[in-house]
């Protein structure tokens, strides 16, 4: 069984997805695929990343890589940022978030810009 | 030598040089522009009549050694657009020029007998009054390049299009940047209307021979300058290279339309299909194919940051700058266009005629709700901005901004708070930033509270994110922190290097303590800035306003926005603890 998402790929990864600024490609995958296999397939680090929503829900910021585990459904779309993008916090203060990112942010203390001096 | 105000009075052409009076002596850019409007300005005075006054005034900074992005000039006064007390910045080359003529603030009142138009030409033997007949009519590329023609030394050139001579209030104040083109706009509520209701189309500030800016203690301002330059260069989003510089603020454009909190069609969804075919990603793409136009550029000498770009046209030459988040947004996604090229000629002459680009795309935006273009029909937007630069009926409509435009087309959905139209983040989908939008005391702005590190303004560890509780101190906060920065002449965008880098916000207190020799450190911040807004508010409640204005649309609170579909649905009484403290009703 395979499913298709829809990929954006935004800054400097673009590249390793065949874009210069900016990539988006449908993409078959395994049933079952995960974030981070998203990451393997295109040999993306996940400390190079930074923001990463699923279908609008937010579900990783900069330094706290909550989202590896992930689980893609068929018609998803994906965005993934490259580490170095702004979105001050209060222009993300109330956004929805995914559970593993709530539980991320709880035990990092969530108010930051950032959450690596990277 | 200390700082002057300069007193430039219209009614007899007259111009005072005044010693700063002690009560302002502490203040500048924003804070300053705000005192002076709340002891000088009548609350209730029309805004375009007589009694109002356009305050100009750079930051606390500006105009020092290599002070870092310290180029931002303030204006202030009552708004045409909102009715409150303003305060709009700009970058461009006139904060340091000001500054370094050793005058602190200009106050330009009253009005010319003989109903003439005038040029200011500032220098440091004083004011000259030149009759502006050869400029009136000119847009600002022109006026720009008219006044380095005419006047020595390459001067900063603040001056108004157009609209601005109309007085519609819509009308931005233009700064000149380094290669002398308009584009750097005290946009947000109708400040240049105030201009030319003074009779002014231009002023040219050349500060060849002036004093500087005196330094009170030389060896602190170094102190802290270091520090701040180290964070600004050391941080992912502001050093070279980094989101800022590679993208400019529309690298956000991407972020918050993947959030579903990109307004898009007036307001009727939260992620728009083409965003990024707009976004500061595409930008970049479109300099490196056209092999023209730049990124990373800046507007004001000494800017290390350089987040401003300069737009490639078809034909492959510098076209205009700068196609920023919020004019992309404002002029693209909000109206349903799609296409880089036209939103980039809509920029440009927004920056000629001179309009305020959010206003200016939500004033489409709102007109094509009602019914005037589809959506998306970029040829029909792009001809609406000749109908403004000719004056016509409708142009008028549209140059008075996004209420008038929406009362003359019957359109409900209205996205303004104290009559300013909302920048590119949507408050149904972005809950923290519509706490702002709705008590700020500038009507509906994004920059009205910054972000600013939580922990270090001492709020660290008291709020939940994730729950609504703390919001209303969050907010105050935030618009706390953004009046103080507003006041240095420093780029807000410090923000960020100064919120994660500890070192950074000792050194932008140590900077500004530095030059004034006040005795204030990191922890003066918040206190500071919540002094300026309560002048602010003070202000505006003289004016008529009370807490029912510090409310949000209507129709946020019952039309869905899409993707996740969501209302605004903070309390009134939340709401209300934001300002409760200005007059005790917090205890
Ligand atoms: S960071 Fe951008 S807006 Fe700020 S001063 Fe520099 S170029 Fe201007």
């Amino acid at each position: 069984m395979s499913i298709t998402i829809d990929l954006a790929i935004y800054g400097s990864l673009a590249k390793l997805a065949g874009g210069k600024h900016l990539t988006k490609m449908d993409l078959e995958l395994e049933s079952g695929s995960r974030i981070e296999d998203l990451f393997a397939r295109f040999n993306i680090c996940p400390e190079d990343t930074s923001f990463i929503f699923i279908n609008a829900v937010l579900c990783d910021v900069p330094g706290l890589n909550a989202s590896k585990k992930e689980v893609l459904h068929d018609g998803d779309h994906v965005g993934i940022f490259s580490h170095g993008y702004m979105w001050p916090y209060q222009y993300r203060d109330g956004m929805p978030m995914s559970n593993s990112l709530k539980q991320a942010m709880r035990e990092h203390g969530a108010l930051h810009h950032t959450y690596t001096n990277k | 030598m200390t700082r002057k105000l300069l007193r430039i009075n219209m009614s007899d052409l007259s111009a005072t040089y005044e010693d700063m009076p002690e009560k302002w002596a502490k203040w500048a850019g924003r804070g300053l522009t705000s005192a002076i409007t709340l002891d000088e300005i009548e609350p209730t005075c029309h805004p375009l009549g007589p009694n109002n006054k356009l305050i100009i005034a750079p930051g606390w900074v500006s105009g020092t050694p290599a002070a870092p992005s310290s180029g931002r000039t303030s204006f202030g006064g009552k708004s045409p657009l909102t009715g409150t007390i303003k305060e709009a910045n700009a970058g461009g080359l006139s904060s340091q020029k000001i500054a370094k003529l050793g005058i602190g603030a200009i106050i330009l009142e009253g009005t010319p007998k003989d109903g003439k138009w005038y040029t200011l030409h500032i220098t440091k033997d004083g004011v000259q009054f030149d009759d502006a007949s050869d400029l009136m009519g000119k847009g600002m590329y022109e006026v720009d390049d008219l006044c380095w023609q005419k006047y020595p030394n390459e001067p900063a050139v603040i001056g108004i299009g157009q609209v601005g001579e109309r007085k519609l209030s819509n009308a931005g104040i233009s700064v000149n940047d380094p290669e002398n083109k308009p584009g750097r706009y005290a946009g947000r509520g109708g400040m240049g209307a105030v201009m030319g209701a003074r009779g002014v189309k231009a002023i040219v500030i050349d500060d060849a021979g002036g004093p500087g800016v005196e330094i009170a203690d030389m060896d602190l301002f170094k102190q802290g300058r270091k520090k701040l330059t180290a964070a600004i260069m050391q941080h992912d989003l502001t050093k070279k290279d980094g989101g800022l510089n590679s993208y400019g603020t529309n690298v956000l454009m991407n972020i918050i339309n993947e959030a579903g909190g990109l307004p898009t069609r007036n307001f009727s969804a939260g992620q728009f299909e083409g965003a990024a075919l707009i976004s500061g990603e595409m930008v970049a793409e479109m300099v490196e194919k056209r092999q023209s136009g730049m990124t990373g550029h800046g507007c004001h000498p000494g800017c290390i940051i350089q987040c401003s770009n300069i737009y490639p046209n078809e034909e492959g030459e510098d076209f205009v700058s700068c196609v920023e988040y919020e004019t992309s947004w404002a002029l693209g996604a909000n109206c349903g266009i799609n296409d880089l090229d036209y939103v980039a000629k809509m920029t440009w002459e927004c920056n000629d005629i001179g309009l305020d680009t959010i206003e200016a795309g939500n004033t489409v935006a709102v007109a094509m709700d009602g019914g005037l273009l589809e959506f998306g029909d970029k040829v029909g937007a792009l001809a609406l901005f000749d109908e403004i630069r000719k004056g016509t009926p409708m142009g008028r409509i549209l140059g008075q901004g996004v209420e008038a435009t929406a009362k003359a087309f019957g359109v409900s959905r209205v996205p303004t708070v104290k009559g300013q139209s909302m920048p590119a983040y949507e408050p149904r989908a972005i809950k923290g930033i519509g706490v702002t939008y709705a008590t700020s005391t500038m009507g509906a702005d994004h920059t009205a509270g910054y972000t600013i590190a939580p922990e270090i303004a001492g709020v660290g560890g008291k709020v939940d994110p994730l729950s609504k509780e703390g919001k209303a101190d969050l907010s105050l906060t935030f618009q706390a922190a953004t009046a103080f920065i507003d006041s240095t002449g420093y780029c807000l965008f410090i923000a960020f290097p100064i919120l994660d880098i500890a070192e950074g916000w000792a050194g932008m207190a140590e900077s500004v303590a530095g030059v004034m020799g006040m005795e204030i450190t990191g922890d003066d911040v918040i206190p500071m800035g919540k002094e300026i807004l309560k002048m602010e508010r003070i202000f505006n409640e003289r004016a008529g306003f009370t807490a029912a204005d510090d409310r949000l649309p209507e129709f946020m609170r019952f039309e869905k926005l899409p993707p996740h579909n969501v209302v605004w649905d903070t309390s009134d009484e939340d709401l209300d603890l934001v300002y409760a403290w200005v007059n005790g009703t917090d205890e």
